[in-house]
């Protein structure tokens, strides 16, 4: 059966890697991105290097009209999508009091109220009768507390919580729910230069997308719960899993000692 | 007129100052040694020290300068410092955007690569293909950070072209950055005897005259703002070390090294590198590359700067023949 995906956030960074990794596999593509992002550029390569169909829709996923309006046209051509992926997501790096209002209000919508409302939509227009696939996007910020991370760690904590209960809600549902919960990625470099710096454990944690991407999708194919990318990130998990409250806390803060404010 | 050429010394900014001398221009070489072996000793070249990392030497070395060519990049596979990438090649281009700007330089035609975009799927890439794979290769990333460096000073209304050279080989010193040199002088010494996976892999082969020519095209013809692929032909490892055979007379049976055991080697070298600070011969971001091809279309330098692809196995044979007189 051919499969037809959406994914948003795709013009840049893990989203793109996603794009040519369903690709890759002959799935079908609709593409969700901000205008001016590239999307055009990247959809056009994407019909010309793969056989599959590629749908584009320039949007501004904070824009309240935009969740119906995608759906909508889908709905209109009579496509229907079988695997959706909330990739979008705006992240940063800064102590909270440094960020103006605006910019939470728009992490928040686009990092928690897109994808619960575009799963809402996704879940609406399935057929019941062909296996469904969701894939969101968390963090393994979401697992530990991440100075400067405040607000982006919190709303993908709510991405963890939100899945998990999906899981356990539609467990005899024919759909695939994962969470995907990555450690660093080296996307788009203008947004890391926090990466250059990065050495040793740290370093090793930051994975390459089209890794990711393909860990993830494969852990979706295959019906898996959580898919934590990278083996050093697995081993953190694991560990985090072991070590007393006080010992982790004692290694964040001397990781993040030239970091944190004196 | 006088023109600022930065990196002088280097595989294309040597032969670049040499090609503008020759036509009666005057070039002046920013150099951090003047007294470098490969800086190139001709009357209408003034040799002038300075490093674009120096901002006060910069704001002097532009001063009464019309049109500068910024060749000058850390190229190199592995460095001891990570950092040196990113101050030579994104606060290095910036420092001397700003000093040109402020200098009154009519144009500045930036030497980008071929590896903003690094790896292709099935056609060769053009100027608005999205890059398709991350940042592992530190070059790569910082010389995409330069470009947008670059395209910020020609929004602003600085006179940029940018023009991506694809991996040049040709008449030139044997470097540590010049990788086909290395691996013409290695073969003709009977040393380099390897070809990597099933030899399948297709890059593109840019020869270092037709580059030269296209940087002084886009200095004349280009559109500020815009950036130009200066490729070649796009060959496969085979297809190269075949080439190569024919041209040279000199036949060495090869042997095909399996992608999984460059990939171990790779590793091993890495944690070397890493532990003991000797410079690795090969890295594992590199040997994933392996398994992809890179191939470009030079089709819009061709088109609008009058672009020509030397014939590679012309150009190989003068490589060859130079290599000769030179390294022996």
């Amino acid at each position: 059966m051919q499969l037809t995906a959406i994914v948003t956030g795709a013009s840049e960074g893990l989203g793109k890697s996603f794009a040519l990794e369903l690709a890759s596999r002959n799935i079908d593509l609709i593409l969700v991105s901000l205008p001016l992002s590239g999307l055009p550029q990247l959809a056009n390569y994407i019909r010309q290097n793969y056989q599959v169909r590629v749908m584009e829709f320039e949007l501004d996923l904070t824009d309240a009209s935009s969740y119906t309006l995608l759906f909508d046209q889908l709905n209109e051509k009579k496509v229907v999508a079988h695997i959706l992926i909330n990739n979008a997501g705006l992240g940063n790096w800064d102590w909270f009091e440094d960020r103006s209002i605006g910019f939470y209000k728009k992490q928040i919508e686009l990092n928690v109220i897109t994808p619960v409302l575009l799963t809402r939509l996704f879940l609406a227009q399935l057929d019941s009768s062909k296996t469904a696939y969701l894939l969101n996007v968390g963090s393994l910020g979401g697992r530990f507390l991440v100075p400067r991370k405040q607000v982006y760690g919190a709303t993908k904590s709510f991405i963890s919580y939100f899945t998990r209960c999906l899981q356990l809600e539609l467990g005899s549902a024919n759909i695939r729910i994962s969470l995907l919960s990555p450690g660093g990625i080296n996307t788009k470099p203008e947004l890391l230069v926090l990466n250059h710096s990065l050495k040793g454990v740290a370093r090793a944690t930051i994975t390459e997308p089209h890794r990711v991407a393909q860990e993830a999708i494969t852990g979706l194919l295959a019906g898996k719960r959580e898919i934590i990318p990278g083996r050093i990130n697995r081993l953190l998990v694991v560990l985090n899993g072991l070590l007393p409250g006080f010992v982790k806390d004692m290694i964040i803060k001397n990781r993040l000692k030239p970091m944190l404010k004196v | 007129m006088k023109i600022l050429v930065t990196g002088a010394t280097g595989f294309i900014g040597r032969s670049l100052s040499l090609s503008l001398a020759q036509s009666g221009l005057k070039v002046v070489a920013l150099c951090r040694n003047t007294d470098h072996p490969y800086l190139i000793d001709h009357p209408n070249i003034t040799p002038i020290k300075g490093d674009i990392l120096d901002v006060p030497g910069l704001k002097n070395a532009v001063i009464g300068i019309d049109q500068v060519y910024h060749t000058a990049a850390l190229a190199k596979m592995w460095c001891r410092n990570k950092d040196d990438y990113y101050n030579i090649n994104v606060i290095g281009t910036r420092n001397l955007l700003n000093a040109a700007g402020e200098a009154g330089v009519k144009r500045i035609v930036y030497t980008s690569t071929c590896g903003v975009w690094g790896p292709t799927i099935k056609h060769p890439m053009h100027e608005d293909d999205p890059r398709i794979d991350g940042f592992a290769i530190d070059y790569e990333r910082t010389k995409y950070l330069a470009e947008i460096e670059a395209r910020k000073f020609a929004e602003q209304g600085l006179d940029v072209v940018t023009v991506n050279p694809s991996r040049v080989y040709g008449e030139g010193p044997v470097t540590d950055s010049n990788t086909v040199g290395k691996m013409v002088s290695g073969y003709l010494k009977g040393r380099w005897r390897i070809i990597p996976g099933k030899g399948e892999q297709v890059a593109n082969y840019a020869y270092l005259d037709d580059v030269v020519k296209g940087h002084i095209a886009a200095m004349e013809l280009g559109v500020s703002g815009q950036r130009y692929i200066l490729g070649g032909e796009d060959v496969s490892f085979n297809t190269f070390f075949n080439t190569l055979q024919y041209v040279s007379g000199m036949e060495y049976g090869m042997v095909k090294i399996p992608q999984k055991l460059i990939e171990a080697y790779s590793r091993a070298e890495w944690l070397k590198a890493t532990i003991t600070g000797i410079p690795p011969v090969f890295l594992p971001e590199f040997a994933e590359r392996l398994k992809r091809d890179q191939k470009y279309s030079s089709q819009k330098a061709i088109s609008q700067l009058n672009y020509h692809i030397t014939p590679f196995e012309e150009g190989l044979a003068r490589t060859i023949n130079y290599i000769k007189k030179t390294c022996n």
